[in-house]
Formats: C-alpha cells, structure tokens, sequence
C-alpha cells in the first residue's frame, strides 16, 4: 500500500492480565473504507478506541498521515468518532451539538453556525436545528452524530457500531447515507461492527478479528467466498462445514465422499466448505445427494435459510430465494435432499 | 383518578395537610394575632407586619441570614467539588462506597456537640491559636464572629454537600467526556463544556440543601457567631421570649419561608433547566 494514512504496527493492548489485541499489524489506505469485524470481545473497539487515543498502546507504534501518535492526546488527534451511544451532549440543542468541534477550535460564532447550518442541510435535518436533541427520532440523532464529527473536516472517521440501534429500515437508509457521504468526502471511515450485513454492504475491505488477532483481511467478496479459516467460515455467511480426511482429488466426510480442488496431501484432515446458498434442493434424491429431514427455516425478505439434519446428526443449511420455493412443503421432519455442484467446495486445511 | 392510585397518594397527602399545611397556615394566621398582657389574642390586625417589616433591626437580621447563608453555600459547594471530583473519577468503586459511609458518620453526632467542639480549636487559647501562638502569631478572635457562623454552617452541610456532589458527578456518562476530548475538547475545559453541565442537576439540589439548612440554622450563629447581629433563627426566638410576641415571631417566619420558597422555585426551575447557555 502506497502511503497508508493510519499504520498500526505490533500494536499489543493489555488490560491488566488481560490482553485484548495481540501484535495487530494494519494499514488503512487515504480514502478507504475500512470495517473492522468480529464478535464481541475480539479487541475491534479496542483497536478503534487506540486511533482515536482513548486507549493508549502497551506496544506498538500507531501512526497517523507519518506521524507517530502514541503520545499525542485524544484532543489533538482529529480523530473524531461516531458513537454506538451517539453520545450526543444533551444540555446543548441540535446546532449546538454539531457546532462543538469548531467551538473547540476557536472558530467565531457566525462561521461556527454557518458551517453547522451547512452540514445539517447535507445530511437533511436543518429543520431540527433549534430542537433538543431528546426531541428527535434515532435516526435524526444518528445524523446529528454524523454531522457533528464530520464538521471539522477530517481526514478519517471513526465508527464504533453506528447502526446497532437503530430499526432494521432505517439502518438501510443510514447505509446508504454513509457511503455515499464516504465518497463524496473521499476520507477514511473505519467502521467497527459485528454485523455482517453491514461491513460487506458498505466497506471496500473488511478485517476479520477474533480473540485480539486479525484472522482475514480482504474485500468483502473474498472474505466471503474464501474464508481462510474455520472462524470465518463460521463467522460470515451462512456455511456448511464439513470435517473430513483428503484423499488428494477429494475429501472423505462423514456424508460422502466429495470431489475438491486444493486438498493438502492425502491422509490429511481437512474441511470443506460449501456456501448455503450454493447448496440445491430437490425432494427426490439423486446419486450422492444427501438425505436429510428438515429442522426450521428463517425468512429474511427475500431470502429463506433452511435447517436441515442428515441421517448422521450433522447440521446442513440452504439457502434460496423466497419465490424459489414454489410449492415446497416446509413442515418440520419433512424430507428432502441436498446436493452441491462438485467445484463449488472451499477446502481449508486443517492445522 | 384510579382509585388506587388515590389510596397510594392518600399517606402524603394526610402527612404534608397535617403537619405541613395545617401548621403553615396557623402560623400565618398568627402572625395576625395581637398580644395583650402577654396573653395572645385570635385578631386580624396587620400590627405585627407593620411593625416588624419597618424595624431597622429586622432587616438587619434578614440580610444577615442571607447573606451568611449565600456565601456558606458558594464556600461549600467550591469546597466540597475538589474532594466529590476525587471520589468521583480518581478513586475506585469500593474507595467512594466507603467515602460515603465516613461522610455520612458526622451525622450519628448530635450537631450541637459537633458545634461544641468548636470552641476547643477556635477559643482564643485553642488549638488554632496555640500553634499560630508557637509562631509568634495571633491570637485571633474566631469565636463570635460571622467566621464562626460560617464555620459552624460548613459543620452541618459540608458532608451533605460532598456527597450530593459526589454522587451527581458519579453518574455522568463518561462517554460524553471522552466524546468531548474526541472533539477537540482539552481535559480542564471539558470540566467547563461537559461535566458541568450534566451534573447541573445535583450540584444546584447540593447547593440547595445547603442554602435551606443554614439558612434556618439556630445553633451556628448561636453559639459560635455569638449572635451580632442575630440570624432570624435568633431572632424569632429572642422575639417569643421578650413578652410572648409569638404573632411577631410568626412574622419573621413567614418571611423565611416566602424567601426559601422563592430562593427553592429559582433552585428546582435552574436544576432542571434543558438548556444552558452554549
């Protein structure tokens, strides 16, 4: 990468005897849009918290446009951050809000209101500006709480789950807000979330952490197509891991014995991922498919995600569009059988 | 209204009618009252408002008392916000549990013997003025003057105030600070755009308190101030001693208690204010 703007480098975090980010080595990219993801407690706020210097490093170096920042204060770094509380001041009103930043930096009253009012415009809540801040919807707030870090002007915004409480429509539009917002700026968004949808909706490149380690990093597509580990086979989408042993042009599991490409040495254990969404269903069986009896499904919109059990116990996903469905009839126990075509495997080594 | 709603409401209601209003509007209605050899008589005369209010020596008292009040509150609450800021954000959990606890001893004393104590360190041969003695300094006359009052206020409500303080600033959501220094503020001028303001509430209640209970204090400025000029406590009980004047004594009261209804209004309106000035 050609001139990072943020470089963390060995950046180790301990609380106590607890260490919460082991030697994390990472470059954010001038204009990119970056999410950190992972389950709670994998260390991504931790990291986020360490830009914006509310953390200090225990090692490590962390660098901001070349300038090393360990030692420069959280007022200093113009790192503003975007609350998953928002963290809105409420004895200051909607302009009030956004103008503190510039009051901050000693800019005069008129300038101050005007560059508020300007910002309220863009992100289309000028008509609240006068109001209290605990009169507004929680999508309003969420813009005041854009606005007012995106106020000053930064060269990076920091996002610490944004979007986690927010209604299911409204985080919709917000995404839609935030990249377009991303684009026009052309600044750095690191955006912290353990909410798939929402990294692989938005960011150009996701990092996957788990237990204070990066795990994968990658667009949004490889990460999801070619998880390097089990963690994130598991971790994002909706996939069917399957244990077995190579057998150098195919894997020995438990359901079968499956056709796969870059399989370690024979006699080796391996896993091999299959996609939920790659996976076929047909109500009469075919050779190699798997019969298996049907456990629940979840509708999401569009989509549906079936649970289903093979004769073994071992738990297999699918999923399909709604409208494919047709007349299929989905009573629990239900009998079914699954089958995937033979190059769509992910083979993962296992260590 | 729900009718159990009412019967909940029902217990204040008798308690505030009996013991507050009931009282409240006798005493306003005696300070109607005329006293004819020292014998109170039921009246209603406006001679006792009259006189009292056109009394030299009445405002005196009045300006006294408020004044001593108003300036044991600000020296308390500048006082007190060190030590609450300390317990507040600088010790752990466990450490201001037992601050508190030590803080709220004081109070298992009787306050007139706390008051008392006093006049060991004060006295002009006191501990104070037998080190100041060892320096070739003083002595200084402490007792019976409006330092006294003061110190003698400051032993009531100080502990009082330091824990309404230390408790309103413990629930400050730490995350608007540290959004504060995100945003370019500078730890000591956070105090100013960001701590204050959230912990308006508790500091002006703290405030309060502290105004109410000196304001009505008897034993400070009785036995430590010495009484020159006399606090309105003072002279509501010198009144009813000097020929039974309970009606003038009821005057002066009724003046107290207009001034903290007003002084609480202003108190309780500024606590719960939205907005501060940005």
């Amino acid at each position: 990468m050609k001139d990072p703007l943020v470089t963390l480098s060995g950046i180790v975090k301990r609380f106590g005897d607890f260490t919460a980010v082991h030697r994390l080595d990472l470059e954010i990219a001038a204009g990119e849009f970056i999410a950190i993801m992972g389950p709670s407690g994998c260390g991504k706020t931790t990291t986020l918290r360490m830009i914006a210097g509310l953390e200090a490093p225990t090692e490590g170096q962390l660098r901001i446009g070349g300038r090393l920042m360990n030692d420069v204060p959280v007022h200093e770094r113009d790192t503003p951050m975007v609350w998953q509380s928002l963290a809105l001041f409420p004895f200051l009103n909607t302009r009030e809000n956004v103008e503190f930043g510039l009051r901050m930096r000693g800019i005069g009253t008129a300038e101050r209101r005007r560059r508020a009012v300007e910002w309220l415009e863009r992100l289309e809540i000028r008509e609240f500006a006068e109001r209290s801040i605990d009169t507004l919807s929680g999508g309003q707030r969420q813009r005041v709480a854009l606005a007012r870090s995106l106020v000053t002007e930064p060269q990076i915004l920091l996002l610490d789950e944004p979007l986690s409480a927010l209604d299911a429509h409204l985080v919709i539009r917000m995404q839609g807000v935030l990249t377009r917002l991303q684009r026009e700026l052309g600044i750095t968004f690191v955006y912290v979330t353990h909410s798939q949808s929402e990294a692989f909706a938005m960011a150009d490149r996701i990092v996957i952490m788990s237990g204070g380690r990066i795990v994968q990093t990658g667009r949004p597509r490889e990460i999801y197509r070619t998880p390097e580990c089990r963690f994130v086979a598991e971790f994002v989408g909706r996939n069917n891991i399957l244990e077995g042993i190579s057998r150098g042009d195919a894997i020995e599991t438990p359901l079968g014995v499956f056709p796969a490409a870059n399989l370690p040495a024979a006699g080796r254990r391996a896993i091999l991922v299959i996609a939920a969404d790659l996976v076929e269903l047909s109500r009469t069986g075919s050779e190699g498919s798997i019969p298996c009896s049907l456990i629940s499904e979840e509708f999401v919109g569009a989509t549906v995600t079936l649970f289903l059990e093979a004769a073994d116990g071992t738990e297999l996903k699918v999923q399909l569009p709604e409208r494919a469905l047709g007349d299929l009839d989905l009573h629990a126990g239900g009998r079914f059988h699954l089958s995937w075509p033979d190059d769509v495997g992910h083979v993962l080594a296992e260590n | 209204m729900n009718r159990f709603a009412l019967a909940f409401r029902l217990p204040i209601i008798v308690w505030q009618g009996l013991f507050f209003l009931g009282p409240l509007f006798f005493m306003i209605a005696m300070s109607f009252f005329l006293v004819k050899n020292y014998r109170m008589e039921e009246a209603f005369e406006l001679k006792n408002w009259a006189r009292m209010l056109t009394r030299g020596y009445v405002w005196d008292s009045y300006w006294y008392t408020l004044g001593m009040a108003s300036l044991t509150t600000a020296a308390a609450a500048m006082l007190a916000f060190p030590a609450a800021w300390v317990l507040a954000f600088r010790v752990s959990e466990g450490v201001r549990r037992w601050a508190i606890f030590l803080l709220i001893i004081p109070f298992f004393t009787s306050y007139l013997v706390r008051t008392f104590s006093w006049y060991v360190i004060l006295a002009e041969s006191g501990v104070i003025n037998a080190g100041l003695g060892a320096a070739a300094l003083g002595p200084y006359t402490m007792l019976n003057t409006p330092f006294g009052t003061v110190v003698g206020y400051l032993t009531l409500t100080l502990p009082l105030v330091v824990i309404l303080q230390t408790v309103s600033l413990a629930n400050i959501d730490q995350n608007l600070v540290q959004a504060a220094r995100n945003l370019g503020c500078p730890p000591a001028r956070a105090l100013f755009a960001v701590t204050l303001p959230l912990a308006k509430t508790g500091l002006i209640v703290a405030a309060l308190f502290c105004f109410i209970l000196s304001f009505g204090d008897f034993v400070a400025p009785y036995y430590l101030g010495g009484s020159k000029p006399p606090t309105l406590p003072i002279l509501i009980v010198d009144t009813t001693k000097s020929g039974q004047q309970w009606p003038r004594a009821a005057v002066v009261a009724v003046m107290m208690m207009t001034t903290l209804f007003a002084i609480a209004a202003t108190a309780i309106w500024l606590a719960y204010r939205k907005r501060v000035s940005a």
